[in-house]
């Protein structure tokens, strides 16, 4: 299956700044030892297309996209929004034929939350690599809520579960077994 | 007396784009600029100084349905500027990866073709989302072949969007025969989906190039039989996968390409003098609004022996494989085409596949400053990327992505049409513009925001 259970899409493009903040917090997530029914994908800028239009809410039950918003908080603010609070054309698929939103149709098949983090700085049209240093700093707590939204308690030892410490022959895994 | 028509944006394609057209008294297309309004600037200032392990990652951030393409082409490029070879087994496994692709891209692009058609024997335009029979056992099909494509993508590639196995030198991580194994038997039952999905989607096109008309916003729009025609040439590396300075006998030569700027290419200032607020989405841009194509395209117009030339699933078929229908059903024809050539090469370079086998290059050079180009097949066309590698580090870096190439051809192929049409003949060229940022803004009331900050 390609999607499991539950699925976080950090979305965003890392070319343009703050704008990689969902992909950052993907990578933060893959180095945890998150169990089976959980997969976190760097959706980059393909989560309309490449995710939410080949989601099954036979399967997948849950979906928690990380994502840059601005709201005019302070930067590294965080918000946890549904899909009601999004504006039109969020997270439009180009490929969908009448442009309706793809969350929009899953809304009430799939228990779907977004975790949004105001940017400091987007660099858009200007390529730039590398998140601000608030931003930065919002990349834990981004995933202490999504652990707790997943009811995964990891307590204080985080740090000690990532998976290189955690399981030394990590190194030797073949593509295709996990 | 011509008049301006402006679609801005056009839809169901990825990224932002848009047409001018002029046209006649008929509303026949007289002359039709299709230009990318996406400013994405800096990638190649971006790659330099950067580590050749490293700027194939950047590459593949540039757009939102192309990672695997970039991916590939970046770090080939890198490979072919080092001269270093890869082993076999490293090969069939971005063999996979690129079939896999192509199989999802093209599954992906019926959902935008279908729209436009029609039910054969009637007037009904597809829904692809319909609960109804027979269009809702095709979109179960679309999406479990879209499924296939992602699933062997993520196995031979590491992941399904971004791939992370192909690294300078080969792949990370071998295959396990197990992997091996699951991998054929999805690309077995992909085979029979892409056979049915083949048939059923050319009996589709061809139902359209028998109609007299199309109804746009109401309207029986004629149908012209030339719908598309363009007098260009084509371009493309190779059949199925691409092309390196590396090859004996390479596919592609930069020698034949030049670049030349908008403003010598498009049309200038203007006003929009006819409108159609009906037209879907949202209608077209009011009377009286400025255009000036020179100024607001967004890429360079690049051009193969001093001309523009078309890129993709016909270009491919024409240069390997004798094809030679014209237009826009051809092109979407031949797109059809090949969705069982992606899971033949998938299954033969299954066969060869080797889970044991070397996946990475004994020596791994760090580079002298040489030109090295390679030109990936991406599902959407050539897509070339040169680079220039010393001490492991890049000094040059471009990429000429494939929708660039078809720009300028697609924008003479417009000719001849009602311009009510003109973004059928676009969506044929399955277009992948540059993307821009993704950032919400929630620009209503603060306090709504404010409630959900989280502490």
């Amino acid at each position: 299956m390609l999607y499991p259970e539950i699925v976080i899409a950090g979305c965003g493009n890392p070319l343009f700044a703050d704008d990689g903040f969902g992909p950052a917090v993907v990578e933060e997530l893959l180095r945890l030892d998150l169990p089976d029914n959980i997969k976190a994908v760097d959706a980059g800028l393909g989560g309309p297309h490449f995710i939410f239009t080949l989601l099954d809410p036979e399967v997948t039950r849950r979906l928690i996209v990380i994502d840059t918003v601005n709201f005019e908080g302070r930067p590294g603010d965080l918000v946890r929004l549904t899909v009601e609070d999004l504006p039109p054309g969020s997270y439009r698929d180009a490929h969908s034929w009448d442009l309706t939103e793809p969350l929009h149709r899953l809304k009430d098949k799939i228990d779907i939350t977004i975790i949004g983090c105001q940017p400091k700085r987007v660099s858009a049209p200007e390529f730039e690599m590398g998140l601000t240093e608030e931003v930065q700093n919002a990349i834990p707590r981004a995933v202490r809520e999504v652990l707790a939204l997943i009811g995964v308690d990891y307590g204080t030892t985080i740090q000690n579960l990532r998976k290189g410490e955690h399981q030394p022959g990590a190194e030797g895994e073949a593509c295709g077994e996990s | 007396m011509s008049k301006i028509v402006e679609i801005s944006p056009t839809t169901r394609h990825e990224g932002h784009s848009k047409l001018v057209l002029k046209v006649d008294d008929a509303g026949i297309v007289e002359r039709g600029d299709w230009l990318s309004i996406t400013p994405v600037r800096g990638v190649e200032k971006l790659a330099i100084g950067k580590t050749m392990d490293q700027v194939p990652k950047i590459a593949s951030r540039v757009c939102g349905i192309c990672p695997i393409a970039h991916t590939l082409a970046g770090v080939e490029s890198m490979e072919a500027s080092i001269r270093c070879e890869i082993p076999k087994d490293a090969k069939l496994l971005r063999i996979i990866l690129q079939s896999a692709n192509r199989l999802h891209s093209h599954a992906l692009h019926n959902i935008l073709t279908l729209p436009d058609m029609y039910l054969p024997g009637t007037d009904t335009k597809i829904n692809p989302f319909t609960p109804q029979e027979p269009v809702r056992s095709v979109a179960k099909r679309i999406q479990r072949l879209r499924e296939i494509g992602q699933t062997i993508g993520q196995i031979a590639g590491g992941e399904a969007i971004h791939p992370s196995n192909p690294r300078v030198g080969g792949m990370y991580k071998a295959c396990t025969p197990q992997a091996k194994n699951k991998m054929y038997d999805l690309a077995k039952e992909g085979l029979t989906l892409a056979h049915e999905q083949m048939d059923f989607m050319i009996a589709i096109l061809r139902n359209f190039q028998k109609r007299d008309w199309a109804e746009v916003a109401g309207k029986q729009i004629p149908i012209p039989k030339k719908l598309g025609y363009h007098n260009q040439g084509y371009m493309a590396s190779h059949p199925l996968y691409g092309s390196s300075s590396l090859d004996s006998n390479p596919g592609w030569d930069p020698q034949r390409w030049t670049d030349v700027r908008p403003w010598d290419w498009y049309m200038g200032e203007g006003e929009v003098s006819l409108a159609d607020p009906s037209y879907p989405v949202g209608g077209t841009s009011p009377v009286g609004t400025k255009v000036n194509p020179q100024m607001e395209a967004c890429t360079g117009v690049p051009l193969y022996d001093g001309a523009p030339v078309e890129v993709g699933p016909r270009a491919r078929l024409v240069k390997f494989k004798n094809f030679d229908e014209k237009g826009t059903i051809g092109q979407q024809v031949a797109r059809q085409m090949e969705y069982t050539d992606s899971v033949y090469s998938i299954l033969n370079a299954l066969d060869e596949y080797n889970p044991n086998g070397k996946i990475l290059a004994d020596h791994i050079p760090q580079g002298d400053g040489s030109l090295g180009w390679a030109a990936n097949e991406a599902p959407r066309g050539t897509d070339v990327h040169l680079a220039k590698v010393k001490d492991g580090r890049v000094l040059y870096y471009e990429m000429l992505v494939p929708t660039t190439w078809n720009f300028p051809t697609c924008s003479q192929a417009l000719a001849g049409a009602p311009w009510q049409l003109a973004e059928i003949v676009v969506r044929g060229y399955d277009p992948c513009v540059s993307c821009a940022t993704h950032m919400i803004v929630i620009d209503e009331d603060k306090k709504i925001v404010a409630q959900k900050l989280i502490q």
